[in-house]
């Protein structure tokens, strides 16, 4: 029984803790070494201090349960029961130690399974054994493996033992037979054996359970739950049925074949048979088996050059096969669909031989098919591959128009004006807004490093001209149907797919103005969009106005002197104070959305509206008095023609004390090269206080575009997706201590621990910082999503926009390759106001670091002051 | 019957409508949504429920122990979808309920109401698994938008009428009335208060309030519930010197998802808010659908990374400035369905019994009864600013008599075993030949 380890070098610093009364002792500081002797492997540790006492001496044997623990400690149990631990100075010299145990355990083990039986004497203390798979035995197997899977050692000694003697397989006989003895009990008890085998969370044992021999007989057992003593699920039926399989090209290897049919069970397990009793462990260990089960598979088929021939050969003109050519697409689907969760290298190399096979005319073919089903697929595989990479995408449709053919923009845009079906409609406007963005970083360096990356990137690389007459035609294009609303006089007679039509479109422009407003002013100049959509404000379909409204809203949050101009030159606020006229004082969707609009301009304090608002509709607005915010745009107005110059003074004389710094955060500012028209310059110039100017071009560029519908989404970066083992949706962590069903709730001391109070806010940070890495938080998964789920709502932008941001903020550019770091950056600092509201009921505001804090407390602040102005005057 | 109330026969038998349907449903209910303030008002007799997370069979028992839509009034707060396996049924059957009964049923919106949340939460994966693809999803995120962020309730009675069904033996006090009572699945009494009957002259005679219920609730005489004579000696007279003018001052209850929001100091603020987009990561409209009160002084962080946590003064400061007696939210899990706190100035309302199939809680909705006195809420017409200027003449705000019914998952075998929906088809459209191959 020669050891063949070899002892480890050296002599490692070290500090022995032994625990004792629930508290770990010190034994003293000394040097470690691993040493054979005499065929006998231990652990010795010598005292620094007098080299000739031995602070410990422990043999190894293979059942102790060493445990390292960060990365300087070994933990473990000596065969007397003590606890002891190893605390080392450095974590080499806890990895050398941390070897030296593990290579001998495994040495140890691999004898005993050698010479078995023979010595069980010393082991038996950690090993188990379980009865002969009976039925009569049931009532035993059931007791230890549920007492095995209470600890640790039993869990690990059982899924060692179900391994070796491969106990599953002698199991799932006793399902038929039970069966034909009807013995309900005995089935319950194979449900439960089943479940706690499955459940220990054993890589061999969950693969052993979908192999093809024994996987009935698994979820057989399992259909019986004494949950649910009445019911019987059908997992077997479902299992075995095999009429919905299609086989559109055959796969002929056989090792993907295991695989794809062992993913699919794996799914099926985690989704139906599983998926209420799931632990988080569970759950991701079967998500780690599928994930590299379809990454083996996906990466088959793409190597696979004939199955991929006769893939596409499928869509020949000249097969008459429609139902083939439908299958054909819906496998497609399904790939790309598998496709999403792979590594981008992996997802890219698909994508690109999917590409070059023609995968464009395949979408072509789907989204022009008679079945809406079917088209809806076809725009689905064109979103995933937006998703995965627009940059790409766009370079293909603009060397389609280089080479004067007919891009997909335009295919999608002409579905767009006539598609009936809404869900294909929604899905089209998606997909055209992010084909036609074309403001997408070039420079992006990093991340989708598939082996085409750089040889698509410069073939595409067409002039800044080029792109700008494209967007400028599809534009045209596209709006084509709002243009034509100038000929109509009356707008209430729109049919349902006309407003369904405008709504997308008004959406779609609202979401290039505020994506890049200079690409955006040629088509809305020529094509005088503004007017149409100004136009929209009066249909009677409330949502539609809203849309409109929307619009609007946007262009007085760029703070743009172009898009001043469209406001001011046309009577849009007429038409918005007439909406507010006909909704007021009603509560309502609509009137708020007006009430927030102006609510804007007045907190934003932007003096050309000021200005033209009250100077055009003074009287409108003085009768609007059920909000007090038509009133103070007055008392603005009037404030900057002289009159009331002190009680503009105390209004923001705090803000010197403030200081506030200036953030060029603001969209339209970093995109760079922007120079200030007279126009602009005037405006600015026209302020007659120096800090004022300050304080306004602040507000502007810190919280106009906060505040504004996307704002938020805007200040976070996106990050990379959670891994396998982060993305338990059942996880029960996100909301925190809400959910600890061991602590007591009646009592308020069991919930997050008081926070030092909140003039502290350095700690705060540091604290809400250490909270986000320890759990992590509904926010910081939401923020984790590169799936871009656009909509209608004009926020699918925002997504876009955050990836722009993180580039330009000069980190990593690829979001799904740059784990974290962003997030913990950016989401930790702009984020919280401190606010502790006293007897006086006046907040103070503490010292904050950041900028976007003292503007939201000071603009809270404000309100308040405005508010208690008012009660003065009143 | 109406294709609609063919829709809501299928649902409650916890069969889904055709997608077509579901656009339809979602276009009528925007049409009804776009209506609603941003802060809807109601009127008591209202039964306020907190989270439902898409448990289908638990929002059957929620209605079988609170009364069917349109027996009784509610008022859902939000978090209808993610988590459970049937946030589409429960939802899209809220929903039909909210067209059908438009004014019995309100929703407001949670923050699992929100494209991001439910991509990552399970309703998006869900929709695309029943249905195939995202059209549903889409459908009901636009729905999303338009929910209401909040709802006050007027009109709330101060004082219960006792439940017939009273298991317990302990009596009311003389000069005292019942203000709040628990009740079990069965309608039977675990727990009542009571407090002193006119004497909110004084704000310390209504400071019995803040009950926590027993941990176990089927052991709880009225032990726990010390009906409370705090009112100081000697105020009785004066009490009665007010009397008729401040008894039957039974403050709004406002209801959000989350909370309340540094940027919002009057309700009135909150309809300033353009809603009709997706719920932003900061700002009022997020506060007040993710902030929770904490045992803290003013304003901290919320480790839920969006949202404040907010101390009782806080609370307490808003009901006063808002002439509110309770704000009543939803939000977090509390093991026993509900939980008061700061002296009855907020309340925690969670109806998903063994939330996510494992936690082992139980659920709770509320109810507030109507003020049959005819004595007057305090005034509150939504619609006039400045009224909340934070005067209210008389600010002895009384608080709603509060009724918890509490109740437990729904029996086992009344349902099926809940599990997600296999995938539409398989995963790969291939033949495997000879299946199960050794």
């Amino acid at each position: 029984m020669a050891l063949e380890v070899q002892p480890p070098d050296g002599r490692k610093r070290v500090k022995v803790y032994e625990l004792k009364d629930n508290d770990w002792f010190d034994r003293g500081t000394g040097f470690c070494t691993g040493q054979i002797l005499g065929e006998e492997p231990r652990i010795f540790v010598e005292s620094e201090d007098l080299p000739n006492r031995v602070l410990l001496e422990t043999r190894i044997t293979k059942d102790d349960g060493y445990q390292k623990q960060q990365e300087t400690l070994i933990v473990w149990t000596e065969q007397n029961g003590t606890d002891m631990a190893l605390s080392f100075q450095e974590a080499e010299g806890c990895a050398v130690i941390w070897d030296f145990v593990n290579a001998v355990q495994q040495h140890l083990l691999s004898l005993t399974s050698a010479d078995d039986a023979l010595s069980d004497d010393l082991d038996s203390y950690q090993s188990i054994v379980l009865p002969a798979a009976e039925l009569g035995n049931l009532p035993e197997i059931e007791q230890i493996v549920r007492a095995a899977s209470m600890t640790q050692g039993g869990r690990d000694a059982l899924s060692k033992y179900i391994i070796r003697d491969e106990y599953i397989a002698k199991l799932v006989p006793l399902v038929e037979m039970a069966e034909d003895l009807e013995g309900l009990i005995d089935l319950h008890r194979l449900c439960n054996i089943m479940k706690s085998l499955i459940l220990l969370n054993d890589n061999t044992i969950i693969e052993t359970v979908v192999a093809d021999h024994v996987i009935l007989g698994v979820v057989g057992a399992l259909e019986y739950d004494p949950e649910f003593p009445t019911h019987k699920a059908n997992h077997r039926q479902y299992l075995a049925d095999k009429s919905r399989y299609k086989e559109v090209v055959p796969i002929k290897d056989p090792i993907i074949r295991r695989k794809i049919r062992s993913t699919w069970r794996l799914q099926y397990l985690k989704d139906v048979v599983l998926a209420r009793i799931l632990d988080d462990p569970t759950f991701s260990v079967l998500n780690s088996l599928i994930f590299f089960n379809q990454m083996e598979i996906v990466n088959h088929i793409q190597a696979n050059g004939p199955f991929l021939r006769d893939l596409f050969h499928v869509f020949d003109p000249r097969n008459p096969d429609q139902r083939r050519k439908d299958d054909a697409v819906q496998f497609l689907h399904q790939c790309a669909g598998i496709a999403k969760n792979l590594q981008a290298p992996s997802r890219a190399q698909l994508f690109a031989n999917f590409i070059s096979h023609g995968l464009f005319a395949v979408i072509a073919f789907a989204v022009k098919h008679l079945n809406p089903a079917m088209r809806t697929t076809g725009i689905d595989i064109l979103v995933i591959l937006l998703d995965h990479d627009p940059v790409m995408m766009r370079g293909y449709m603009l060397k389609a128009v280089n080479e004067k053919k007919t891009p997909l923009t335009d295919t999608l845009i002409d579905l767009l004006h006539v598609e009936t079906d809404l869900g294909v409609k929604n899905q089209l406007a998606d997909a055209i807004k992010v084909l036609l963005d074309p403001q997408i970083p070039m420079q992006d360096p990093l991340g989708r490093a598939g082996p085409d990356y750089f040889k698509v990137r410069t073939n595409n690389l067409l002039s800044d001209a080029f792109v700008q007459q494209h967007f400028d035609e599809s534009s045209k294009r596209l709006f084509q149907p709002l243009k034509q609303l100038a000929n109509r006089t009356a707008l209430n007679d729109l049919t349902f797919q006309e407003v369904t039509l405008y709504s997308h479109l008004v959406d779609i422009l609202t979401f290039f103005v505020r994506q890049h407003l200079f690409r955006t002013r040629n088509s809305i100049q020529s094509e005088s969009l503004a007017p149409r959509v100004a136009q929209l404000l009066r249909v009677p379909q409330k949502h539609l106005k809203l849309v409109a409204l929307k619009f609007f809203r946007t262009l007085i949050s760029l703070q743009d002197t172009f898009y001043q101009a469209l406001m001011t030159h046309n009577n849009t606020f007429e038409l918005i104070l007439d909406i507010v006229y006909e909704t007021m004082p009603r509560d309502n969707l609509l009137n708020s959305a007006c009430l927030e609009l102006f609510e804007f301009i007045r907190r934003e304090n932007i003096k050309p509206f000021i200005l033209h608002v009250v100077e055009k509709y003074r009287e409108k607005l003085e009768n609007i008095i059920y909000v007090d915010t038509f009133q103070s745009l007055i008392l603005r107005y009037d404030q900057m023609q002289g009159y009331g110059a002190e009680a503009d003074a105390t209004l923001f004389s705090q803000d010197d004390s403030n200081a506030p710094r200036r953030i060029p955060l603001s969209g339209q500012r970093w995109q760079g090269a922007r120079e200030m028209d007279p126009a602009e310059e005037d405006y600015f110039n026209t302020s007659d206080d120096e800090d004022e100017i300050k304080w306004t071009q602040d507000r502007v560029a810190t919280t106009a575009e906060p505040s504004s519908e996307s704002a938020p989404a805007v200040v976070k970066p996106l990050v990379d997706y959670p891994d396998d083992d982060d993305e338990d949706i059942m996880d029960t962590k996100p909301e925190g201590a809400e959910q600890q069903p061991a602590a007591s709730p009646t009592e308020a001391s069991t919930e997050v621990p008081a926070s030092p109070p909140t003039q502290n806010p350095p700690e705060r940070l540091a604290e809400k910082r250490r909270r986000e890495e320890e759990d992590d938080d509904e926010l910081s998964k939401l923020t984790a999503g590169p799936k871009r789920r656009s909509s209608t709502s004009g926020n699918s932008g925002a997504f876009i926009m955050n990836r722009k941001k993180s580039q330009s903020a000069g980190s990593l550019a690829e979001n799904n390759a740059s784990p974290g770091v962003l997030n913990r950056v950016t989401s930790a600092a702009p984020k919280r106001i401190a606010i502790n509201i006293g007897s006086t009921a006046k907040p103070s505001i503490s010292e904050t670091d950041t900028t976007r804090t003292e503007v939201t407390s000071e603009s809270y602040e404000k309100e308040n002051r405005d508010d208690s102005k008012g009660n003065e005057g009143g | 019957m109406s294709d609609l109330d063919r829709a809501i026969e299928q649902l409650r038998a916890c069969r889904l409508i055709p997608e077509s349907q579901v656009r339809e449903l979602c276009y009528k209910a925007r049409e009804l949504l776009i209506e609603e303030g941003n802060v809807v008002s109601v009127d008591a007799p209202v039964t306020i429920c907190g989270d439902i997370h898409g448990q289908f069979h638990d929002l059957m028992e929620l209605f079988r122990v609170g009364g069917d839509v349109p027996d009784t009034n509610y008022l859902f707060m939000g978090d209808f979808v993610d988590r459970g396996f049937y946030s589409l049924e429960s939802f899209l059957l809220l929903l039909c309920l909210k067209v059908r009964y438009p004014d019995r049923i309100t929703l407001i919106r949670g923050n699992h109401e929100s494209r991001q949340i439910t991509t990552v939460y399970g309703f998006y994966d869900e929709c695309i698994r029943k249905y195939g693809s995202a059209n549903v999803w889409r459908y009901c995120c636009e729905v999303f938008d338009y929910l209401a962020l909040g709802a006050i309730v007027l009109g709330a009675s101060s004082e219960l009428e006792p439940s017939s069904n009273t298991a317990l033996s302990s009596m009311p006090i003389d000069d005292s009335e019942l203000e709040t009572e628990v009740l079990n699945s069965r309608g039977e009494v675990t727990m009542s208060t009571y407090r002193a009957r006119q004497r909110s002259s004084s704000d310390a005679s209504t400071d019995s309030r803040n009950i926590s219920p027993p941990r176990d609730i089927s052991a709880a005489p009225g032990q726990a519930a010390a009906p409370s004579r705090s009112g100081a000696p000697g105020t009785g007279a004066s009490g009665d010197g007010n009397g008729s003018a401040a008894t039957s001052r039974t403050g709004a209850v406002l209801c959000v998802h989350g909370g309340l929001s540094p940027l919002i100091d009057s309700v009135d603020k909150i309809r300033l808010i353009d809603r009709k987009q997706e719920v932003p990561h900061e700002g009022a409209m997020c506060d007040l659908l993710w902030s929770d009160p904490d045992e803290i002084e003013g304003w901290g962080l919320s480790p839920r990374g969006a949202g404040f946590l907010f101390g009782g003064d806080i609370v307490k400061q808003f009901n006063h400035l808002n002439g509110l007696s309770l704000v009543a939210r939803a939000h977090q899990l509390v093991m026993e369905g509900y939980k008061e706190m700061f002296d009855g100035g907020i309340v925690t309302v969670w109806s998903a019994p063994n939330y996510c199939y494992r936690c082992g809680n139980v659920a709770a909705i509320l109810e507030l009864g109507e003020d049959a006195s005819g004595g007057g809420t305090v005034a509150r017409s939504n619609g006039e600013y400045g009224r909340s200027n934070g005067i209210v003449t008389d600010n002895r705000v009384v608080s709603p008599g509060r009724r918890y019914r509490v109740f437990e998952a729904a029996a086992q075998d009344t349902r099926g075993m809940p599990a997600k929906k296999p995938v539409a088809d398989y995963f790969l459209h291939l033949r495997l030949g000879v299946d199960f191959e050794n």
